[in-house]
């Protein structure tokens, strides 16, 4: 049974990725336009260099060859190489991806450890002060511009500090270029970012978390263990918080594809060398693909964090059957 | 055959209940509107939601008569000046008016979120019909379509597009829809395939109603309240994406002022004009901040289920 919903979903899954590769490579190949990746504005390229270039990196075939040339790079693990510098894409995607994941996983970490409790505490005080207060707190991290609040906390805990001669924290890049790269280095240019990401999952968590668990106190279940004597704690904590979290676990695996590319803004805003960064720099200077690598590769992972989600969810909640 | 007499049988429980006292009998759109009128905040927020958006149509009308300064006038001699005196809000590295820039920008951002709602609304409600009222082969292509654009992570396709179509306001919402839409038709999909089930459906098609008849006359209606609660959940969610890509300089384009755009070079000055930073972020914040809470004012009542 459940192999068989893994094939099924498994086989729906290859279709979306060949529609993926479809669409993107459509929308790439409307912009190829006239130009040469990198250099487009150079006054010094001449019409036949333009020309010869173009054909170098392939623009001008028609495209279904580029179509084909790109999937026979994803085949091969490489997804191709970049327009601009020629190193393959993976490769630039590999070299990018521990900073992205360093600070989504942060993040995300962050956000779930200090979700969970606000959640709770929502749910068991609901209609208290302290319940009324972390809603506000949590509707306003829904509601913040993550560049914006990145652009404030830049203000406030770089340039307003160090105008200060205070101890002030790095505004941008994941480590110091001059001496820099050690554990303490690289965790205090990870304050700053990881705080704006995380403050986004938090809110949006521990809505989640509080109106799951308010739900599960309600079940009969519930009332069942509290008849039977057991102690609240035990209550809460065994037969509310185990069942509250299932539907969170499905919400971090759709949030999987977000450790790529949830924090792009907070990427550009911060300077953060990562995936997310590397596809807006490569993307303005119509390096397709890189671009369409990248987007490719976020994708698959979107794809594989549904199935995932999918098939946790019914291993923590035995009520749900494949079918 | 059902005659007066049965008729008047199918009446009894009614008046078994006679003289006890009874709620007059409204309709669902009238009990909707009185819980939402019974919300104090969301009503505030709605009411300030509606202010921003007067505000945003009649901006010519306040450029001239209160702020005095036209949006794109460049004045290289004012350059930076702080709030106060004849710049209420100061003035940026061109020396242009903020205020007037901001309000201006309102038309925007509020326009851009305004037209991106009706498209995903219509294209995601017309697909999710034909899906969910047809099925079949329909229904599996039209759904592996929505799968496969909600796969793409946003925000790499908004980049993809963004250098496709030279963002304009109308451009950049359609960018925005082009996501939007899919789940709005996961949703409508879904209500569809409920709704058809049910009696009246059924009683409608016996009689011989034609398929676009019943989908607009009996499915739409059913399937409105869900729309309304999307709509208005969603729109803040695109005034911060839509904020978010003019920031990044991939969605509307300077001279023309939106809250996002006005951030872009922030970093370079921030130091020194604060106000910069500060009034086009918090405007973003607070218009978001109410459109949520209206947001939630408008599910919890229409689909008090929801609460």
């Amino acid at each position: 049974m459940l192999a068989k919903y893994v094939a099924r979903r498994f086989l729906a899954s290859l279709v979306v990725v060949l529609g993926v590769t479809l669409i993107t490579l459509v929308l790439m190949d409307r912009t190829r336009g006239t130009y040469v990746p990198g250099i487009d504005l150079n006054p010094a390229l001449r019409p036949e260099d333009i020309a010869r270039l173009r054909a170098d990196l392939g623009l001008d075939r028609p495209f279904y060859i580029w179509y084909l040339t790109w999937i026979w790079g994803v085949v091969h693990g490489d997804f191709g190489r970049s327009m601009i510098d020629g190193s393959t894409v993976m490769s630039h995607i590999l070299d990018r991806l521990p900073n992205t994941l360093e600070l989504t996983g942060t993040a995300i970490l962050i956000g779930i450890v200090i979700a969970i409790p606000v959640g709770v505490i929502g749910a068991l005080r609901h209609g208290s002060k302290a319940d009324h207060t972390l809603t506000v707190v949590s509707v306003a991290g829904f509601a913040v511009p993550q560049f914006w609040m990145g652009l404030i906390l830049i203000l406030i805990f770089s340039v307003t500090l160090e105008q200060h001669g205070l101890p002030w924290l790095p505004s941008s890049g994941a480590y110091s270029a001059v001496n820099g790269g050690d554990f303490i280095d690289r965790v205090e240019h990870l304050i700053l970012p990881a705080t704006v990401l995380s403050f986004f999952y938090m809110s949006t968590w521990s809505r989640f978390i509080r109106s799951s668990m308010l739900e599960v106190l309600s079940q009969d279940y519930i009332r069942t263990a509290r008849a039977k004597g057991m102690s609240e704690r035990r209550v809460v904590y065994l037969h509310g918080l185990r069942n509250a979290l299932i539907p969170l676990v499905t919400l971090i695996g759709l949030e999987l594809p977000g450790l790529v590319s949830g924090g792009l803004v907070v990427e550009v805003v911060f300077g953060w060398p990562g995936i997310g960064k590397l596809a807006f720099e490569r993307a303005l200077q119509y390096d397709y693909t890189t671009v369409m690598g990248v987007t490719f590769f976020a994708t698959m992972l979107v794809i594989a964090g549904n199935l995932l989600a999918d098939l946790l969810y019914g291993v923590l909640d035995p009520r749900i059957r494949y079918s | 055959m059902i005659g007066p007499s049965r008729v008047a049988e199918l009446d009894m429980p009614g008046a078994a209940i006679e003289g006890a006292s009874t709620r007059p009998a409204q309709s669902y759109w009238n009990e909707s509107w009185e819980r939402l009128r019974a919300n104090r905040i969301g009503m505030a927020a709605g009411i300030l939601i509606l202010i921003f958006a007067l505000i945003a149509i009649l901006a010519p009308v306040f450029s001239a008569v209160l702020t005095h300064f036209q949006p794109q006038t460049i004045d290289l001699s004012q350059t930076f000046s702080p709030p106060g005196g004849k710049h209420l809000l100061g003035t940026d590295e061109l020396g242009r008016d903020t205020l007037t820039r901001l309000i201006w920008g309102a038309r925007v951002t509020l326009g851009v979120a305004l037209l991106t709602v009706a498209v995903s609304l219509t294209v995601g409600t017309a697909v999710g019909m034909m899906a969910g009222y047809y099925g079949g082969w329909l229904d599996d292509l039209l759904m592996r379509l929505v799968d496969t654009v909600l796969a793409i992570p946003a925000i790499f396709l908004f980049i993809l597009m963004s250098i496709l179509f030279r963002p304009t306001p109308v451009s950049l919402a359609l960018i925005i829809a082009s996501v939007g839409w899919g789940q709005v038709a996961r949703l409508v999909r879904g209500e569809v395939l409920s709704v058809k089930q049910r009696d009246f459906i059924l009683a409608t098609r016996s009689i011989g109603a034609r398929h676009l008849r019943l989908m607009l006359r009996h499915l739409l209606p059913n399937v409105l309240p869900v729309l309304i609660v999307a709509a208005s959940l969603g729109v803040g969610q695109i005034i911060l994406i839509e904020a978010a890509l003019d920031f990044l300089g991939l969605g509307i384009q300077p001279p023309t002022p939106s809250w996002g755009n006005q951030l872009t070079n922030a970093e370079s000055y921030f130091f020194h004009s604060i106000w910069l930073v500060n009034f086009p972020g918090l405007l973003i914040f607070v218009t978001v901040l109410a459109s949520n809470v209206f947001g939630n004012a408008i599910r919890d009542a229409f689909d008090p289920r929801l609460k």
